[in-house]
């Protein structure tokens, strides 16, 4: 178990101070796949740098079995990396780069022997041993670096963008991959990205970062379903935001009769109504469900779905999307006016900004 | 039937006659300057020497039979000439001492500049090649400055009270080995630097993250993949320091004579070209044997120690 107690990073002091890192906490269980995610620049991997040692932190601690691990040097610390180039030795063949960690602790040749096999079989690459790393694919110099950083056991892997240089199908394959091979050796995975699609499929639990704090630390299902904020709304996928009126246990958006929505009845005045596109009905009434009017301003089609961008009374937007079915009845034209249905549970209530930092 | 001439060998005859016409530039230079004049020296070095310098046109292995050979001058007797034999021994002792301490000298300097942040780097690579822009007399004259008898060192050890008598520093093999030193080590310099600036320093990252102690790390990581700098350098200092002639003239006077002096001496006092040229011939053997080395070095497949 990781504890990250309070942890600040700035560079820099004095005026020209970057807080890269403001106080974070968080606890990352056993065995746990927990992605750090934000868009470049939130602090994601200043977190990974000192989780790996090579930044010290301004302030806070970093408890690994109960153990302040903070002043630990990199070398000595039982957490490995994947780093986002890989960073393969280029000298050395793929074997010689798997048991570059168990060499370095000085283990006995036999043991660095077998280990390297058992990693290079786990990976699938026991046939390319002896090539060098710089005649290997993006895909292959990905799996090598993954058996280098499992070779010497650690108690944590840490994983920075690692995926971020392959191709999308090599990429959606390495998910996978990367998943089976968690859950097989039950390591605790640190997994850092700026892609939520690559966050949600893999991960058990997320912490959205933003300007060096964590917005929200949930499970995929939760950040989606339950986001926080704003940032998190519209940073987890597609999101409608609407602006409503709360009073009395309801809320009004424009034009339209109050709604009995989940969290209202603490909240009076202005406040932002979330929906996701695909719970927008259009063309046909579903019960307890606000109608709107809107007109189709454009059409995106994107394969499985086909994105309605909707000009609604009030002159806001509303994205809806469709499935692309066989037999999607009358298709909807651009210029023609809909009636779309928001079902009462699928609006999400933001909570209150002002009272977040 | 006589070959034909079908489109596409004129076409290939053409594309030929191109390439050698774009490369006769090049050949002509290479002829005229390296080629040509070594030949003359191999020529020469089969010839008999004239009274006067110069060489008579009639085949000879005198000259070849004096570089390690010399007739006693009493009994006529044929021995083993020592001091030919110890002035080459000097020679590739210092030509591989001046590589060895300007790689001690040259490798933390290169890293210094290496590691400097982008926009000062010019500034100090600049400051190194400097003395390339520097007269070789003139360099080699202001060491002599400071390590001759009454030069700024002695004078200010003697001011000291550190020593009575001036300390005899200048035309010894250390004078020569610091004099060269001191003017081949920017040539170590520069490759080692353009190895180090190439070094990614992810992959230190990486080996520490690995476990590897800095040691460790320097020994399997950054030396492996700064050989080839390391190499170059090293070649580029040691093949003008065996052929020096200035400097040890200079530093090592008559006592710590090089090849190259001994080379000089027989086209001048000695009036024994061809024993000259066959000189030249061997130092251009032992030059050329260092650059296989440096092809073999370079072009193997980096260390597979592991």
């Amino acid at each position: 178990m990781l504890e990250v107690q309070s942890l600040s990073k700035t560079f820099g002091i004095g005026a020209s101070a970057y807080h890269a890192l403001r106080a974070v906490d968080v606890t990352i269980a056993e065995g746990e796949f927990f992605t750090l995610l934000g868009p470049s620049g939130c602090g994601k991997t200043t977190l990974l740098r000192l989780i790996a040692g090579f930044e010290q932190p301004t302030a806070g601690r970093l408890v690994l079995d109960e153990r302040d691990i903070a002043a630990i040097p990199p070398n000595r610390r039982p957490v490995n990396t994947v780093f986002q180039n890989y960073a393969l030795f280029p000298h050395l063949s793929v074997a010689q780069n798997v048991g570059f960690g168990l060499e370095a602790q000085r283990r006995p040749a036999t043991e660095v022997k077998a280990r390297v096999a058992e990693m290079l079989d786990l990976v699938q690459m026991g046939h390319l041993r002896d090539r060098r790393s710089s005649e290997l694919s993006g895909g292959q110099q990905q799996r090598v670096a993954l058996a280098r950083a499992l070779a010497p056991k650690p108690r944590i892997l840490l994983l920075d963008e690692p995926l971020s240089a392959l191709d999308l199908k090599l990429r959606k394959d390495m998910q996978t991959e990367l998943k089976r091979l968690q859950q097989e050796t039950g390591l605790t995975f640190i997994f850092v990205t700026h892609d939520q699609d690559e966050a949600l499929t893999m991960s058990d639990r997320i912490a959205v970062m933003e300007g060096g704090r964590l917005q929200q630390v949930a499970t995929p299902r939760t950040l989606y379903d339950d986001p926080a904020n704003r940032f998190v709304a519209g940073f987890i996928g597609d999101t409608n935001f609407l602006q409503g009126e709360a009073r009395g246990g309801s809320v009004t958006l424009a034009g339209l009769p109050p709604a009995p929505l989940a969290g209202a009845n603490a909240r009076s005045g202005p406040v932002t109504v979330l929906v996701r596109p695909e719970h927008v009905v259009i063309g046909h009434s579903v019960p307890q469900a606000l109608q709107v009017e809107g007109r189709v301003e454009r059409l995106v089609f994107s394969g499985t779905d086909t994105h309605v961008h909707l000009r609604l009374g009030q002159g806001e937007t509303l994205v809806a999307r469709t499935q692309n079915s066989l037999h999607s009845g009358t298709a909807l034209e651009q210029g023609a006016a809909v009636n779309a249905f928001l079902p009462l549970e699928a609006l999400r209530l933001l909570p209150d900004e002002a009272a977040h930092g | 039937m006589a070959e034909t001439s079908t489109p596409e060998t004129r076409v290939w005859r053409d594309e030929l006659r191109r390439r050698w016409a774009l490369a006769s530039p090049a050949m002509i230079v290479i002829t005229l300057f390296s080629i040509l004049p070594l030949m003359v020296m191999v020529v020469y070095s089969f010839l008999a020497p004239g009274l006067y310098g110069n060489v008579i046109w009639e085949f000879s292995l005198r000259g070849w039979a004096g570089v390690f050979t010399e007739r006693d001058l009493f009994d006529d007797t044929l021995g083993i000439a020592w001091a030919h034999v110890t002035i080459l021994g000097r020679s590739v002792a210092l030509a591989l001492a001046t590589t060895a301490l300007t790689l001690v000298f040259g490798l933390p300097t290169a890293w210094f500049i290496a590691t400097r942040h982008p926009s000062t780097r010019a500034f100090w690579l600049f400051l190194i090649t400097i003395p390339f822009w520097t007269n070789l007399l003139v360099r080699t004259i202001a060491i002599q400055e400071v390590i001759r008898a009454d030069g700024t060192i002695n004078r200010i050890l003697l001011s000291m009270g550190v020593i009575d008598a001036p300390f005899a520093m200048m035309f010894t093999n250390g004078a020569v080995l610091l004099g060269m030193s001191y003017v081949f080590l920017p040539l170590m310099v520069l490759p080692v630097y353009a190895a180090i600036e190439k070094f990614d320093f992810r992959l230190a990252e990486a080996a520490y993250d690995l476990h590897a102690s800095r040691l460790y790390c320097l020994r399997r990581v950054i030396l492996p993949l700064m050989k080839p700098g390391i190499v170059a350098g090293s070649i580029l200092v040691f093949i003008p320091a065996l052929g020096a002639y200035v400097t040890p003239r200079l530093m090592g006077g008559g006592r710590a004579m090089m090849w190259g002096n001994l080379i000089d001496l027989q086209f001048g006092q000695g009036r024994n070209w061809p024993l000259g040229a066959a000189l030249s011939v061997v130092l251009t053997l032992v030059v050329a044997g260092a650059l296989v080395w440096y092809v073999r070095a370079t072009a193997a497949k980096g260390g597979r120690d592991g």
